[in-house]
């Protein structure tokens, strides 16, 4: 199982002369559940653009199966899905066409055309709005008419309609009542069934301040000022270790 | 307040200062000769004449200047888009195409908005002679740029983070485009296109009264037949034709979940390129260039235009646009906040319309009953058409202002005068002046019309030119308009940006 996907080699970010990455490294293997943790500011957003390909980094190199980001092409890239901490929602679609446009890399240009006009099939993006609890009559409003935990909804369904084999989600909790974070948690370390035949592993990356869901991951990563200070095994989590990071 | 602060408010108001110097030539050359036919001019206002024969006339002119304004407003509408997306740094950061392909296209643009439509007009009817359908393209020209311009920058507010997250998903670079610029475009449309329809229908009267046809030229013949009671019908007639089409406007809505009328508009869409291409192509096959016999001609034929001319002529185009534009800024404030009661604010707001409604050379030559022609005459025309367009936007600001502070500082005995400029004009200044920043760019521009009519400035010389077929002049002409229209635009453009 130890096949890595994604890897970070002595990355450095900076930002004018601020250094907001310094010198990360980390492997990502395939089927992994991490936790990454970390003060506010401390750069797990910036990470997380790093490894999705938003952010080029200053130095060091990023490796997607193996590959430079420049190497791969476009399918290959979509592998990777997102959900971002200030969500990044298109404010004039409504709810289903923000999900639909989760499905805009697997299909063409004519179904991006049908779901603007909204004459696009919703079925599929309805079928993940009902997983994120959402309800029908939240489907075709538009984003700016939701409330803070249906948009991080949407912002979860359009991600999960991916159906991608790796997930990175920034603080995707917030703004969600205790009932859905288990849900959501559920939903996000869930394995995907995109062939129907065979649970193909999922490897996912969740920032997170809450430490009371750390259970259901296999991996820590704590980073503090831009530095990996620790990554270990949930079980080898000491209180130390998070005293050196918050 | 005894010393004068330069503040907004402050800087509203000292471009009347203009008001001295063209006050001065205007009182040299008033002349009496004209007083009764100025008067009959006005008399006729409220006696236009109408009868079954110019009643068809009226519906017959009007219908042309309808076709001329609305189609050129479809063509120009959908390609000013169309650029517009070409033109937007979203598509060059989506295709990663290199940025200054996207400079030069601008700076193309930035050439072909300098030139206003009755220039493009003129030339294209000289070198194919009158016809309707110059009408539509000579609008069209400016028009697509200006659109494409304000296209652009209506898909430069798209958020980076909604591109970073749409690029992520990795679609294919048109979906996501096609995404992202889905509901800008649509806004622009709503916000910003249904109005330029107004502004096409008033190009087409102007052009008119160069003789394109329409409801312009027949107010052109009306006047220099001094036939005022006609005159007034037409104007009137036509006043009610962009009340009308205001009113309806307002009351469309645009339902873009409506999939019958979305499919409509897509089909529209689409006729419209295709009729435009295929006219295009027969337009540039079926024409003989009759008097624009080669391109050869640009560079034989001798120049008349000394430097010294030429350097006056451009000289009297920007004092021209400078004191056109003195009045447009300070003259409604000034009348507005002088006349300050409720039945002065009527009289002024339909004088203010009828500045409006008229186009510039009929005031012009309104003007020129009882005065001979000078560089100012020109300048109070079209100080005093673009003051009745500020003075609309001054109106609507002042009227949804909140009104508490002049209401406070009434009841505290602070005069009524006092109270309106410090409690709701000082408010509106800023706003205000910027605006006026974006509407001197347009009278650089229009400083064409009236210097055809007016003599005066390279309008002038454009015309004279053109008449003796002198190509080369026509160029230099041209080159030197766009480049004072261009520096013109750089300078407001800084202090647009200092403003907001
Ligand atoms: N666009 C930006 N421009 C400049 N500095 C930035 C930008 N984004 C983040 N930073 C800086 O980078 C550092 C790390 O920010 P980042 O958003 O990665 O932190 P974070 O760990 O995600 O914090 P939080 O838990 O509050 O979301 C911060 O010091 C921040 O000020
Ligand atoms: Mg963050």
């Amino acid at each position: 199982m130890n096949n890595t996907v994604l890897e970070l080699e002595n990355i450095s970010y900076k930002y004018k002369n601020d250094l907001i990455l310094n010198k990360i490294n980390l492997k990502i293997n395939s089927g992994e559940k991490i936790a990454l943790l970390g003060k506010s500011g401390s750069g797990k957003t910036t990470l997380i653009s790093v490894l999705n390909g938003t952010i080029k980094p200053t130095q060091g190199e990023v490796k997607l199966f193996n590959k430079s980001f420049e190497e791969l092409d476009r399918k290959q890239k979509s592998k990777i899905t997102t959900i971002w901490q200030d969500l990044r929602l298109i404010e004039d679609l409504s709810a289903e066409q923000n999900v639909n446009c989760g499905l805009l890399a697997e299909n063409n240009f004519y179904f991006a055309f049908k779901n603007l006009l909204n004459i696009s099939s919703f079925k599929k993006a309805h079928k993940y709005m009902k997983l994120c609890r959402l309800h029908n009559f939240i489907y075709d409003k538009k984003i700016r008419k939701l409330s803070g935990g249906q948009k991080q909804r949407v912002a979860i369904a359009r991600s999960l309609i991916q159906e991608s084999n790796i997930l990175l989600a920034d603080e995707p909790f917030n703004n969600l009542d205790p009932k859905l974070i288990t849900t959501i948690k559920n939903l996000l370390l869930e394995n995907v069934d995109k062939n129907k035949t065979k649970k193909s592993p999922k490897t996912v990356l969740v920032a997170l301040h809450r430490l009371d869901l750390l259970n259901d991951f296999d991996k820590v990563i704590g980073i503090r000022d831009g530095k990996i200070f620790f990554n270990i095994k949930r079980n080898n989590l000491k209180k130390i270790h998070l005293e050196k990071i918050y | 307040m005894n010393k004068l602060k330069l503040n907004y408010t402050s800087l509203s108001f000292l471009p009347i200062l203009v008001c001295i110097p063209l006050g001065y030539q205007l009182i040299n050359n008033i002349h009496f000769g004209g007083f009764k036919l100025f008067q009959e001019f006005l008399i006729s206002a409220f006696n236009p004449k109408i009868d079954n024969e110019i009643i068809i006339t009226v519906i017959k002119r009007l219908n042309e200047t309808i076709l001329i304004g609305f189609f050129s407003w479809l063509v120009s509408i959908i390609f000013g888009a169309i650029f517009g997306i070409f033109s937007s740094n979203i598509f060059y950061k989506i295709f990663n195409i290199p940025s200054f392909i996207y400079v030069i296209i601008r700076f193309f643009l930035t050439i072909i908005r300098s030139i206003h439509e009755v220039v493009w007009g003129i030339i294209l009817m000289q070198i194919y002679g009158i016809n309707f359908s110059i009408g539509i393209i000579a609008i069209c020209i400016p028009y697509i740029a200006v659109n494409t311009k304000v296209f652009a920058e209506q898909l430069e507010t798209i958020d980076y983070k909604s591109f970073e997250s749409i690029n992520q998903i990795n679609a294919p670079k048109f979906s996501s485009l096609l995404t992202l610029i889905w509901n800008p475009i649509i806004n622009t449309f709503k916000n910003f296109g249904l109005y330029r329809l107004e502004c096409s229908i008033r190009s087409a009267v102007i052009l008119g009264l160069f003789g394109i046809g329409g409801i312009g030229t027949s107010i052109f013949l009306s006047f220099q037949t001094l036939n005022f009671r006609e005159l007034w019908t037409y104007l009137w007639s036509l006043a009610i034709l962009i009340i009308l089409s205001g009113l309806i406007f307002k009351k469309i809505k645009f339902n873009t979940t409506n999939k019958i009328l979305s499919i409509f508009f897509i089909v529209v869409f689409f006729l419209t390129i295709l009729f435009s291409f295929s006219y295009f192509l027969y337009f540039i096959f079926n024409n003989n260039f009759e008097n624009f016999n080669s391109v050869s001609s640009l560079f034989k034929s001798s120049l008349d235009l000394g430097l010294f001319d030429f350097l006056k002529l451009i000289l009297e185009t920007i004092i021209l646009s400078l004191l056109s534009t003195g009045i447009a800024i300070s003259l409604p404030p000034l009348v507005i906040g002088i006349f300050n009661n409720n039945s002065f604010k009527i009289f002024i707001k339909i004088f203010a319309f009828l500045l409006r409604l008229i186009p510039t050379p009929v005031i012009l030559l309104t003007l020129l009953t009882f005065n001979n022609p000078s560089l100012s005459l020109a300048a109070l025309t079209l100080g005093l058409h673009n003051a009745g367009i500020t003075s609309k936007l001054l109106f609507t600001n002042l009227d949804i202002q909140d009104k508490r502070n002049y209401i406070a500082m009434k009841s505290l005995g602070i005069p009524k005068k006092t109270s309106w400029l410090l409690g709701l004009f000082s408010q509106q200044a800023k706003s205000y002046l910027a605006y006026c920043a974006y509407r001197s760019d347009i009278i650089i521009r229009e400083t064409a019309i009236v210097g055809v009519i007016g003599s005066v400035g390279l309008g002038w010389q454009l015309q004279e030119s053109l008449s003796s077929f002198a190509w080369q002049e026509v160029a230099i002409v041209l080159i030197a308009y766009s480049s004072i229209a261009i520096v013109g635009e750089l300078i407001n453009g800084k202090i647009k940006n200092s403003l907001t």
